[in-house]
Formats: C-alpha cells, structure tokens, sequence
C-alpha cells in the first residue's frame, strides 16, 4: 500500500456492508448527454476515479463478487480496487487495451497468481459468497471448481487423451470406461471430437494451434467446473473455429457461468451479456453488453468500442 | 554494391548508410573452421591410436628364426623397426664387419635399420624385447615347425615342439633291477622309455619314468593337438575348483568363525535391557505420530502448514520408532549359558561338515593335479637348447601340457585361421580373470567392476541430483541463498578429484564405515541423557512444526511479509535445524548401537575398509554438479505455461512436478546422467584411494544372495590401464595390453552412453514433445 496512497485513501473503504458491494459509482443522473470529463485521464494521473456501474448488474444474482480488489507485482500496481459481481449462468466478457489487468483479474480468480513471486492482493474476492483469499482456503479444491483456458495453447506433451483426461487423472480416477467417456464428452463439447477421435493416442503437440486451444478448453470443461475462466480463447483460432467456440460457449453458458477476456469487440458483442470496460488496472465501466456497445453512459467507453480510442 | 546504391541519388527522406568491412564475417568463419577441423583432428587422432594399438595387439605374428653373425640364434615375432645413428662403438662394430667383408661398402653411411623382436621364454632368462641392428644378422627365415605356446604363467614361449612325454614317478623296493632305457609297447607302436633315480633310501628309490610318445616337431605337435582338449579340460576343471569352490568353502568357514565369536560376545554382554514401559510408551508414541501424521494427511488441505505438520510428525515417529527398534527389550538381551551352547554346537557341527567338504575337494584336486601331471610337451628354445620347464625352479622337467593354453603355428597358419585366432584371443581376453602378474590373463572381473561401480554410482548420484534440483528450482524461492547454493554447487565440479578420494577414504571408508560395522564406540552417552535428548529433540520438532504451520500463511496475503512473521519464520528454521543436528548427535552417540559386523573387528573391518559401496557414493558425490545443474537446466526449460496449465486444472504443486515437471525433463536428467556416467567411469584417482585394487579377491557381484558385496574390493579399467603400462614387473611386455585395456575403457562408456541416448530418444519420441 504504498506509493498509491492517494488512490486508496480516496476510495471509501469497504466492509461497512458485507451484502452490498461498495466502491462502485452511484448511477450518474441521465442527464441525457453524456459525462464530459476525460475518466482516462484522470486514471493516466492516477487521480482517485469511480467505475461506471449500470444497475442492471447488481440485480443479478452473483456466483463470483469482487470487492475493491487490488494487486502488486512487486511494488507495480496492477489492479486498483476492482469491485464486481459475476452474474451466475451468463456470459461476462472483459474488454481494455493490451496490458490494463483483465488477464491478471481473471488469474487471480483462481489464484494462480499466489505462484508468482512478490504478489500482493488487497482486498476481497467472494466465490458463492466464500472470501476466495482466507488463510485456509483449499486452493486446490478451488481451481477443481474453475476451469481456465489461457491466452495461449498450453497442452502438455503427452497424447491427447492423457490431456483431456489430466484433471482427472490427478484426481485419482482410473477407470477406463470413465476416462473415456469423460474425454469424449469432452471433445465433443469442445468441438474437436470429429478432428481427433482416430488419434487420440498421438502426441497433442502435434496438433494445429487452433487444435490445442480447442483441446484446453476440452480439458477445461472435462472435470465439469462452475465456472470457466476464458483468457482470449479464440486468439489463434480461425473464423471456423472461433464461431464453434463462441457456440460452445453460448451452448455451455446454461451451466458453467462463464467470464471471458477478449479483443474482438463482435465477440464480446456476440456472446455476452455483460461486459466490463477496464483500462490500467481500472474497471471503468460495467453494465449489459447492449448497452456498453450500443449506449454507453461514458464517452470513453463509447469511443474504445468503435474503435475510436486514443 | 553497396556503392552502386549509393551512388543512385535517394529521393526523399531516405538515407543509406554504406555496410562495415566488418560486417563481412567471412575471416572469421574461416578462423572457427579451422578451430573446429583442429578439435576434430585431434579427437580423430586419439580415436585412430586408440583402435589401431588397441585392436591389432592381439592379432596373430609369425615367427622368425635369426642367425646373428656372433653365431647366436633365437625365435622371436618381428615387432617392427626403426632407423637409428650408429654410436662409435656400433661403428667400430660396422667397420670390423666390412674389413671381414661381411658388409658392403654400399651400407657404411647414413642410418641403419634395427629390428625389434618380441621372445618371451621369460622363464629361460630371455628379455621379452630385444633389438636387433640389420647389419648384426646373419640369416632370418621363417620355420614350419616353430609354435608360439600361450601359457598362463611367465607369458609366451616360442620353440620347437620335441617331445611328448608320459612322466611318472614311482617308488620301488631298492632292490628292483634298475635301467636307464628300454622299449614300452603301447597299441600304437614301441616308444622309448627312460629312468632316472630322483632319490634312493635304504630300501626304497624314487624314479621318474619318462615315455616318449612322440619324438620330432611334426609327430609331436600331432600327438599336442590330439592330447590338448582334454589337458585343457583338467585344467578348467582344476581352476574352477581352486577358483569358485574352495573360496566359497573357505568364506562359509570364515562366516561360521565369526559367528562362534559373535555367540561368545553375545554370552558375556551384559548390556541391561530398558524397562519395558519406556519400551511400550516409545512404540505407542511411534504408532500415535504415524495415525496422526495419515490424520493431517486426510484431514488437511495441501498447503505449507500441512507439509510442516508431517515433516514434524514424520520425525517424531522415526525418533521414536528408531528407539522402540533399538530398545525392544524382549527381543534383545544376552544369551543364557544353554543357549550359547546349543549355538555353538550347531556352529561347530556346519563347521564339520564345511570341513568335510574341503577335504573331499582339495583330494579331488589333487587326484586331478596328479594325472595332470603325466603329460609333459618339450618345447624346445633352440637358442638356448632347453625346453621350457615345468616351473622355474625344476629346469629339467618339461612343461605339462596343460600349461599351454594354446599352441599356435604361427608361420603355416592360414588367413581364416589368423582370424579365428584373433577372435578366440579377444573371447579369452573379454571371459577370463586377470592373471597372477599384470598382462595375463582377460579382464572380465574388471570389465564387471567397472559396470557395476558405473552402475552403483549412477543408481545413487541420479535421485539425489534430481530431488536436489527440483528443490532448486521448484520450491526454494530465487534469492540470495538460492544463488550462493547454486555458484557453491558449480564450484564443487571444480574440486580435483583426488580431494573426492580422500573426503571418501575419510568420511564413508572409516568415520560411516566404521560405523556400521562397530556402532559409536565405547564413548557413548550414559543412557538417561540420551533418553532425555530424544525427548528434547522430539519437543523441539513438534515446536518448530507448530510455529512453522502459524507462520506459513500465503505469501499472497499482505500479512505474511510483516517483519514479526519473518522473525517467526527465521526462529522456525532456526529450531528445524538444531532439532536435525541433535538428531544427528544422537545417532552419533547412541549407545544401543554397537554395529552389525563387530565381531570381525578390529582383524577383518566390513564396511570400514575400501570397498565398491564406499567407491561409488565418492563418484556419486564427485558427479553430483553434473546431475543437478543438467537437471536443473532442463526443470527451468520447461515452460511456465505448462505449469499453470497444470495447476489451473486443480493439480497440486507436487502432482504438476511427478506429472508435467519431470516428464518433460526427463531427456534433461538422462543428459546428466549420461554425463555423471561418463566421467564416472573415467574416474581412477579417488578409486585409488577408496577401493580400486589390482586384483580383487571376489567379484563384487555373485549369482548367490545377496548378488551385491557392497564391502568388496573390485578391479576397475581405469586402475587397470595404470598398472598395467606402469605397475607391472614386466611392464614393457603389457603395454601393448594397455591400449587394449583403454579401447575397451573408451568402448564400455560409448556403451553406457549410447544406451542413455538410446533411452532419451525414446522418451522424447514418446511424448513428441521434441525440444523440451
Ligand atoms: N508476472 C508479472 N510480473 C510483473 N508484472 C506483470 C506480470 N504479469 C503482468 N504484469 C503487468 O501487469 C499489467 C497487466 O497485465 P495483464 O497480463 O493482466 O494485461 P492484459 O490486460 O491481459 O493484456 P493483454 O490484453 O495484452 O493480454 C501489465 O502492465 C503487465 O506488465
Ligand atoms: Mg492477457
């Protein structure tokens, strides 16, 4: 908490109301027009800002809430009290320039940034209502319970099936029959059952790109989580393959509530339903994918959507 | 060119800059070739030295017969020559020559040729090289009849084959009529016989009676080659016995000594035993800390605290169950008068019956040694005119000929016959034991040597390095100390080897030998203190386990970098490791233990002498940077994304590492271990020190249980090559087995090498990961 004392102390503290989420903006007047004032900058002078909320967010009902949540690399700040709810069973996409934290939000959901050496988190993330960073939380048990895709293929060098089914191998399962099922089921979900189903013995490694971002979402959703952390899945996909994933996703949304990075305005159109705007480390605006992209209350948001950003 | 574009005027902003002399890297690439083709010329060199001394050692040579112009003769194999200066003597010599008109004028100046010949008859006095000046020969030429006898003591004979003899010794009355010669018929023909009286007492008189069955070069060696099988099979029969089973009898006897002694010390220990209720409480503690350390296991999710819980409770049960082990004060105790007696009884009986045994082998052996003795070859050395002897000392009895291992016409030999020659040599050289002397003999015992110290060393360095490195890498954060433990580590390659030696000799020879073999000695702690100690000790952990569980909240949690919990954090380590001294103090210092082989001390030490066990945990030490900076090389190459994927998916830190880790660094650790290998087989320095002999007693391996003598000395390569060129009596005549002995060396690391490699391809082929 130092060096960005200005920020933190200009954010009213939270824990007054652990029902409600603090630190998000009251509902600007409808005005009509839209705030003037540049938000960005403001954020670019780390000037103390409040994230727009729309109000149809906080009327759903949460799987994940994040409560003024911050994050240091080190003494580099990368979050700056982030607070939002996840709507349970719905698609929630993360939008922001390259390098503004939706990565390390979403990583910090299942804590693997715990592994990175002088990370610092600042306060709450809530997973059904459970605080996700109390001393004893089963980290463990946690990830079982978020599957993640990562901005790039990561499969491991064993065969493909040995990839599908790793969750469960690691959870003792030997069962041939279930594995096999599990892993068909899988591939299928995935969209890569038909490419894969007479080699699933050879090396994943061998696979295309788009193949093996294919099968870590394949090995995402084996071990059946309740919430799919999607980090950028169709960046090296192709139009084919990115419309089967964003099917799946919209096919998958109905059980697995879903929170999902990406660069591709017509993908956070397309598939979600709510969207968050966040720039260097700030949510900036939040509220239903409609209205971010067709009627947004800050300018800002307006012009990064259209493309309009600078 | 680049003047061409310079010189086409740029519109614009564009600006061209004309390219270096510099930037042409040809020179250079000149100068690295021809770094790399010197590299490779060398290694090409010692290759081709290597091969070539190696493999043609043991490739047939004929024999020549050489007449000196001083009237001396002798056989020997031409080894090549070489042009030298005469000297003024050798001069005074060339001029005598040319006035007897033994030499033209043509030959007076300039360099003169001298050849070399090998002649072994080392038991005749003869040298085993000898150089010859060209001008000193009279006539060279090649007989039929001269034979070339391997033998297995005092190296090859070259001669004529003479005679075969039938040799008896027989005692008779005085009074039987006595004559020098006469005529034995056989079915094949009349033979000659001669008598001679070796000693004569009043009523009796040794004579050796010696029939010849054949006479001649051509009838003898006919008469050899009919004789030689089953000469040779006596012989076999005879070694195996002396060799495999009067060792093997002699050991059980040894073994039953050392057990009648060790009864006796048992029936006059009067070490009291503990009461049995520190016996029980012990042994209850040990089984409570073993349910509580599955509880945590269960009941704990996988974190820090859960880790030093176990550790903590994981010590506390070997404490305790060490001292329930060592204490059991039914089972340990002193033996009653009755029962030492019926020990020994028993022992004495197996004693007998081993004795028996012994018996009936050695007049097995004699009763083979004497009709063995029947048969005699006279080779004769035509130079000297005497045959070889049956031994040096009875110049006038003729070899047996099961002494010849084999009998070799060397100049009628064909083609087709040099090569099954040349192979039997390399079979004999690869199967049998080392002679008596350096030079004789094969070197199986010291090939197995060599494989198993390899084997021992890779088997104990690998686990080591590789937990080592993924501590390194995985678990220890990446400061300071990490950094000063992995520049130590490297350092510790640079240490010379000998320094290897000595720590081995010092440190696991004597000081862990010693004691496994005799426990801490007299000077032990009385039994309350040490009683005490383990108390303390077992405190001391469960302390330091509970505050190491209190500190070890999640990095993540801004709490955990507070100065208070570091403090904590320091005391935790401080209190782990004074716990693990003490224990180490108590193992030290206890006085239950007294050794498992003490009865042999302090005559005959186990373990606490040179041996292959002690040698290959020095070589596992020496090698040890290797492995861990291999595998350290390949945990850190695996990429980061492959953990988090992982980890993502719910593995813990210990199932990404078993699963994903060490998988993908399996290639990396067998690198390490083919090098370890490498330059452990290599290694000759500290084995000197540490259990290297010239010549084993027994194989440190055996087809009985339990197949690995750990306290055995052994023969090794490395050790052999030096004795061999620069040990031997007669080093002159082995160091052609020297290259010999260095290409198998160099052949036996390609081999374990190559295997490695084999097993690496494999892996990465499996898993078609390529280049991880
Ligand atoms: N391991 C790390 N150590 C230090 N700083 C980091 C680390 N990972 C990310 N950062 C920093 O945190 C900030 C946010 O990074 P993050 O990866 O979350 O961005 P992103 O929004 O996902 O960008 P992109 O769209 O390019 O993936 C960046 O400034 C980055 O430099
Ligand atoms: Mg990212």
């Amino acid at each position: 908490m130092n060096g960005s004392n200005g920020v933190v102390s200009a954010i009213e503290p939270i824990g007054a109301s652990e029902v409600e989420p603090k630190g998000i903006a009251e509902e600007p007047k409808p005005s009509g027009r839209k705030r003037q004032g540049s938000v960005l900058d403001a954020i670019r002078r780390g000037e103390p800002t409040k994230a727009t909320v729309h109000p149809e967010v906080l009327t759903e009902d949460a799987v994940i809430e994040i409560e003024a949540f911050s994050l240091w690399y080190g003494s580099s700040r990368a979050l700056f009290d982030v607070s939002m709810p996840i709507s349970r069973g719905k698609v929630t996409a993360l939008i922001g320039p390259s390098g503004c934290g939706k990565s390390t939000l979403l990583r910090s959901v299942n804590r693997l940034n715990d592994l990175i050496d002088g990370v610092r988190v600042d306060g709450r993330m809530l997973l059904n209502g459970a605080p996700l960073y109390a001393p004893h939380v089963d980290v463990i048990d946690l990830r079982k319970r978020l599957g993640m895709v990562f901005q790039k293929p990561n499969p491991f060098p064993m065969s493909i099936f040995e990839n599908v089914v790793y969750p469960l191998r690691i959870d003792g399962v030997r069962k041939k029959s279930v594995l096999r099922d599990a892993c068909e089921r899988a591939l299928r979900g995935a969209a890569l059952w038909e490419e894969v189903k007479d080699r699933l013995a050879a090396p994943a490694l061998g696979l295309s790109g788009g193949q093996q971002q294919r099968l870590c979402i394949a090995r995402a959703i084996v071990s059946d989580p309740e919430v799919l952390l999607l980090d950028e899945p169709c960046s090296a996909l192709d139009p084919i393959a990115t419309q089967r994933v964003e099917e799946l996703i919209a096919e998958i949304s109905e059980r697995y509530s879903v929170l999902i990075v990406t660069h591709n305005m017509q993908q956070a159109a397309r598939v979600s339903r709510y969207t968050a705007f966040m720039y260097l480390g700030h949510l900036v605006e939040y509220g239903p994918t409609e209205a971010i992209f067709g009627n947004p209350k800050l300018r800002e948001t307006e012009q990064y959507v259209t493309g309009r950003f600078g | 060119m680049t003047g061409i574009v310079n010189d086409i005027p740029v519109p614009g902003v564009h600006q061209r800059r004309s390219t270096p002399p510099s930037a042409f890297g040809e020179p250079s690439v000149w100068l690295m070739g021809s770094a790399l083709l010197l590299c490779l010329g060398m290694v090409a060199v010692i290759i081709v030295l290597i091969a070539g001394h190696g493999f043609s050692t043991l490739w047939p040579r004929p024999v020549d017969r050489v007449t000196l112009r001083s009237g001396e003769v002798f056989l020997g194999m031409p080894m090549g020559s070489e042009t030298f200066t005469p000297n003024e003597e050798e001069q005074a010599r060339i001029n005598a020559l040319l006035k007897a008109g033994d030499l033209t004028q043509a030959d007076t100046a300039g360099p003169r040729t001298r050849y070399r010949f090998r002649l072994g008859n080392r038991d005749l006095g003869r040298d085993s090289f000898r150089w010859v000046p060209a001008y000193e020969i009279a006539s060279r030429e090649r007989p039929d009849d001269a034979v070339v006898v391997e033998r297995d003591q005092w190296g090859v004979f070259i001669g004529v084959p003479d005679a075969v003899v039938l040799r008896q010794e027989i005692e008779e009355p005085a009074n039987t009529p006595f004559v020098e010669s006469f005529e034995v018929q056989t079915p094949n023909g009349s033979h000659p016989a001669t008598q001679r009286v070796l000693s004569e007492t009043g009523e009796t008189r040794v004579i050796a009676r010696e029939v010849h069955v054949a006479q001649g070069p051509a009838e003898t060696s006919e008469k050899i080659d009919e004789l030689m099988g089953a000469a040779r099979d006596r012989r076999d029969e005879i070694d195996r016995l002396l060799r495999n089973r009067i060792p093997a009898v002699q050991d059980r006897l040894a073994e039953l000594n050392w057990a009648e002694r060790r009864v006796e010390r048992a029936a006059g220990d009067h070490d009291p035993a503990g009461p049995v209720w520190l016996w029980a409480i012990t042994t209850l503690a040990c089984l409570g800390s073993l349910a509580g350390a599955v509880g945590v296991w269960r009941a704990l999710p996988e974190s820090r605290s859960r880790s030093v819980a176990l550790l903590a409770i994981a010590v506390l049960a070997c404490g305790t169950g060490l001292h329930a082990v060592l204490e059991r004060p039914f089972l340990r105790g002193t033996l009653t008068e009755q029962q030492a007696q019926v020990r020994l009884d028993k022992i004495a009986f197996d004693s007998s019956v081993a004795e028996d045994e012994r018996e009936t082998l050695l007049s097995r052996i004699k009763d083979l040694e004497q009709r063995d003795d029947t048969v005699r070859v006279e080779i004769v050395d035509p130079g000297l005119d005497r045959f070889a002897p049956v031994a040096q000392t009875k110049p006038e009895e003729p070899m047996r000929l099961s002494q010849a291992r084999r009998v070799i016409h060397a100049n009628t030999l064909g083609p087709l016959g040099r090569v099954r020659l040349y192979l039997a040599r390399w079979g004999d050289f690869l199967s049998r034991p080392p002679g008596e002397s350096p030079g004789e003999g094969g070197v199986f015992p010291v090939i197995v040597g060599t494989v198993v110290l390899t084997m021992l060393l890779t088997v104990s360095v690998v686990p080591l390095g590789v937990i080592a490195a993924i501590y390194l890498r995985e678990y220890a954060s990446q400061g300071v100390v990490t950094s000063v433990i992995r520049i130590a580590i490297n350092n510790l390659a640079g240490v010379p080897s000998i320094v290897y030696g000595m720590f081995g000799l010092g440190f696991f020879c004597y000081t862990m030998g010693g004691y496994i073999d005799g426990g801490p000695g007299a000077a032990a702690l009385p039994r309350t203190p040490w009683w005490l100690l383990i108390a303390g000790l077992g405190g001391l952990v469960v302390l330091a386990g509970l505050l190491g569980a209190g500190a070890s909240t999640p990095g993540v949690l801004s709490g955990g970098r507070s100065l208070s919990a570091r403090l904590v954090r320091s005391a935790t380590w401080g209190l782990w490791m004074g716990a693990v001294g003490l224990a180490i103090y108590l193992a030290w210092r206890t006085p239950y233990f007294h050794g498992f082989f003490a009865e042999k001390l302090p005559e005959q030490p186990t373990f606490g002498a040179r041996g292959i066990l002690w040698a290959a945990f020095t070589l596992a030490l020496l090698t040890l940077p290797v492995v861990i900076v291999a595998t350290e090389e390949a945990i850190a190459a695996v990429p980061g994304s492959m953990r988090e994927g992982s980890l993502g998916c719910g593995a813990s830190r210990w199932q990404t590492i078993r699963r994903i880790v060490l998988p993908a660094s399996m290639p990396g650790v067998l690198t390490g271990a083919i090098l370890a290998m490498a330059r452990g087989a290599g290694e000759v320095a500290p084995l000197m020190l540490v259990g290297a002999v010239n010549l084993a007693p027994a194989s440190p391996v055996t087809a009985t249980p339990p197949f690995l003598h750990g306290d055995r000395t052994f023969m090794h390569l490395g050790f052999h090559i030096y004795n061999l060129g620069f040990q031997s009596p007669d080093a002159e005549a082995a160091r052609p087995l020297v290259w010999t002995t260095t290409l198998l060396l160099v052949a036996i690391v390609l081999v374990l090498n190559l295997a490695a490699m084999v097993i690496r391809a494999r892996l990465t082929g499996r898993r078609g990961g390529g280049g991880l």
